[in-house]
């Protein structure tokens, strides 16, 4: 059985906000007493990335019904102490904080969004805790941190490296020529535009557009009648899924085709197939993780959330949780005991081996970089790059809508 | 500048702007007639969002007819709400201070229930015209700014209606401009600010599924629309049904020419910015004349 305790955080001044406290403090059965490991941390489980953060929970709570099963890590069962910081980044941080000082929690797991992460990593740092996440981007694994870890990483600098690595291989008059990027005003989205401008540069792909738009976006139309006025034949749309699904609805309503869409990161969510059914169809992004690798492991992932969620691929945040809490495990395995510095110094010295496939990890804490680019075909998120992984042949030019 | 672009982001500002001053019509009422700031007024629009999402998945039934379910629904919930939890704090020393902390609870109390219903992942309202448009010449008219516009202005002109033409909605005037003389008049405060309530909360249904026909929405959502809430109640005057709707107006012209002519990251600025200048220049709002 497990033991989950989820925390709100803060007292309302009024019933009724106690009440509410309450709805948020759901319990999970909890798992054996005794000496227990303590891993400690916070996700969003409610507000804006409350879907993801739900889901990083199921995989590492996947991971730690696995672990116990198996005897424990150390041979004591681990246990969570899961605080829902409600997407709300300075909560992220107090629930690192807390966690360490007041919790006092043997281990400390990766949180999410990147923002998150990013704030949560000097954190780490400072009471030298390791830290094993998705990481920021970039600029959050160059302030010289020696115990935060992206195992496997979500950087948007490499987002788009598959992609381009495919679109390299269209032959040169055959490629689009003009492009349209719109940006989120956010770390996570201008870390996107990291790789179009290296890659469009060395492709001859012409940015006529370049702009940042501020969350939420309510209206999408004069974005894409501006592309399309401006004949751009390539689409970047890089966001998350309410600003993405706001640029499909108005990229087909108002009849814009070109020969490609690519979409950040919200393209790569459940709900982007579920809810955009055929018009989601044919956008390409990135990945550096997904059910269809053939790293031990994924099989088990994607009949657990068959079995469980009736989901033919396991989601990528899932993924992602289950492979954050494998690197932690190998860690503390090799280093044989809890010792914060010791578990850094065996991920700094040696292989780990997760469904993301084996990594080592440089003095920022990243492996080399890991992406995969990916297009939304009938449905399904496949694999079109790099070839040893491909899944399905990609779709290019993009058909266009069906009215 | 191209014609075609501005006329194009026009179009599709004013139907927006629409789709808020209908949201923002209850929000105003509540907060003039009762001096009650309904900070779950957004929750209950997302509460109408959802039902229509789940009559449109699940009995392929269109979002406009299941406005004729959500509507009344929400009228006979916000009726109990009000009994329950608002009647009490109007007895409170500050209504406002405590109607918002109090409706503050409520939102996110709402915000979870819809949360464990309806999961967290986002939702997107479909039906079959979801991504269709109307070309006229160079400018599409897409359905579900169309849709969303023709309802909000429906329900718009009805609300007016009801307050202009009915002897419950004079009611409603007489308590806002003068609660005094309209109780001596024999008009029952009480029924008349349960009216008033439960009519917020079903316009905040159907100005939701508007919105949801135009953006994808999750449970938290509704703390996205309560800014633009504020934004046209402030522009339009709190209490002011024609304020309100030319004020989201307002916003959707201003709004669309942003877009036009400037880089998309200064609409937010620019936007507030006007909220900013009728804070200091008009706090009243547009008219002069306080009310509906």
């Amino acid at each position: 059985m497990m033991k989950v305790k989820r925390t709100n955080g803060f007292l309302w001044p009024v019933i009724v906000a106690i009440i509410c406290s309450f709805t948020l403090m759901v319990p999970v059965p909890g798992f054996g007493a005794g000496k227990t490991i303590v891993i400690g941390g916070s996700l969003p489980l409610t507000g804006a990335y409350a879907e993801t953060g739900q889901w990083i929970e199921k995989g590492m709570l996947f991971w730690a019904a696995e672990i116990n099963a198996k005897g424990g890590l150390l041979g004591r069962n681990v246990e969570f102490k899961i605080y829902d910081d409600q997407s709300d980044v300075s909560k992220a941080v107090t629930f690192a904080e807390k966690v360490i000082t007041v919790d006092k929690v043997d281990l400390l797991f990766g949180g999410y969004p990147g923002t998150a992460a990013r704030a949560v990593m000097p954190v780490a740092e400072k009471h030298k805790f390791v830290y094993v996440s998705m990481g920021g981007h970039m600029k959050s694994f160059e302030q010289g941190y020696t115990y935060s870890f992206g195992a496997p990483p979500l950087m948007g600098e490499w987002w788009y490296e598959g992609f381009f690595h495919w679109l390299a291989t269209v032959p040169a008059d055959k490629r689009p020529q003009r492009a349209a990027v719109y940006t989120i005003n956010n770390p996570v989205g201008l870390s996107l535009t990291d790789s179009i401008e290296r890659w469009t540069k060395k492709l001859n792909i012409q940015i006529v557009i370049n702009e940042k738009y501020n969350a939420p976006l309510t209206d999408a139309t004069a974005m894409i009648v501006k592309a399309k006025q401006s004949k751009c034949d390539i689409l970047f749309a890089n966001g998350f899924f309410p600003d993405g699904v706001t640029t499909m609805k108005a990229a087909k309503a108002l009849d814009y085709n070109p020969k490609i869409i690519v979409q950040g990161v919200g393209s790569v969510v459940p709900a982007w197939v579920k809810e955009l059914g055929k018009d989601g169809d044919y956008v390409f992004s990135g990945t550096s993780l997904s059910g269809q690798l053939k790293y031990p492991g994924n099989d088990k992932l994607n009949a657990y959330t068959k079995k469980t969620y009736n989901l033919n691929e396991y989601p990528l945040y899932f993924g992602f949780g289950y492979a954050w809490m494998q690197t932690l495990e190998q860690a503390v395995k090799g280093a044989k005991n809890l010792d914060q510095t010791k578990i850094r110094d065996w991920l700094k010295t040696n292989e780990v081996n997760t469904i993301a496939g084996p990594m080592t990890f440089d003095k920022r804490g990243l492996p080399e970089p890991i992406n995969f680019g990916t297009q939304i075909i009938n449905g399904k998120v496949e694999l079109i790059s790099p070839k040893r992984v491909q899944t399905k042949e990609p779709v290019y030019p993009k058909p266009a809508w069906k009215k | 500048m191209d014609a075609v672009l501005i006329i194009q982001s026009l179009i599709s500002g004013i139907m927006m702007g629409m789709v808020y001053a209908l949201l923002g019509v209850g929000f105003s009422l509540t907060w003039g007639v009762m001096h009650v700031i309904n900070i779950s007024h957004g929750a209950f629009g997302l509460l109408g969002a959802y039902m229509a999402y789940s009559l449109l998945q699940y009995f392929g039934v269109d979002p406009i007819v299941s406005a004729a379910v959500s509507v009344p629904l929400l009228f006979l919930v916000a009726c109990g709400i009000y009994q329950l939890l608002i009647r009490p704090i109007t007895r409170a020393q500050n209504v406002v201070m405590a109607s918002m902390i109090l409706t503050f609870g409520l939102a996110i109390i709402l915000e979870n229930v819809m949360a464990i219903i309806w999961k967290a992942d986002p939702r997107v309202l479909t039906p079959t015209y979801s991504s269709g448009a109307l070309i006229l010449g160079p400018f599409y008219f897409q359905y579900p700014h169309v849709v969303g516009f023709g309802l909000s202005l429906a329900g718009i002109t009805a609300i007016y209606l009801f307050l202009k033409k009915t002897y419950t909605g004079m009611a409603v005037r007489a308590a806002w401009q003068q609660p005094e003389a309209a109780r001596l008049y024999g008009v029952n405060l009480y029924w008349i600010s349960m009216i008033t309530f439960a009519l917020a909360v079903s316009t905040a249904g159907a100005g939701g599924i508007c919105l949801a026909l135009l953006n994808s929405f999750e449970p938290h959502s509704h703390n996205l629309w309560l800014i633009n809430l504020f934004l046209v109640v402030i522009v339009g005057g709190v209490g002011n049904v024609i304020g309100t709707a030319l004020a989201g107006l307002i916003i959707g012209v201003i709004t669309g020419l942003s877009m036009a002519f400037l880089p998309f990251l200064w609409v937010n600025l620019v936007t507030f910015g006007l909220l900013m200048i009728f804070l200091i220049f008009r706090p009243h709002g547009i008219f002069k004349q306080e009310g509906i």
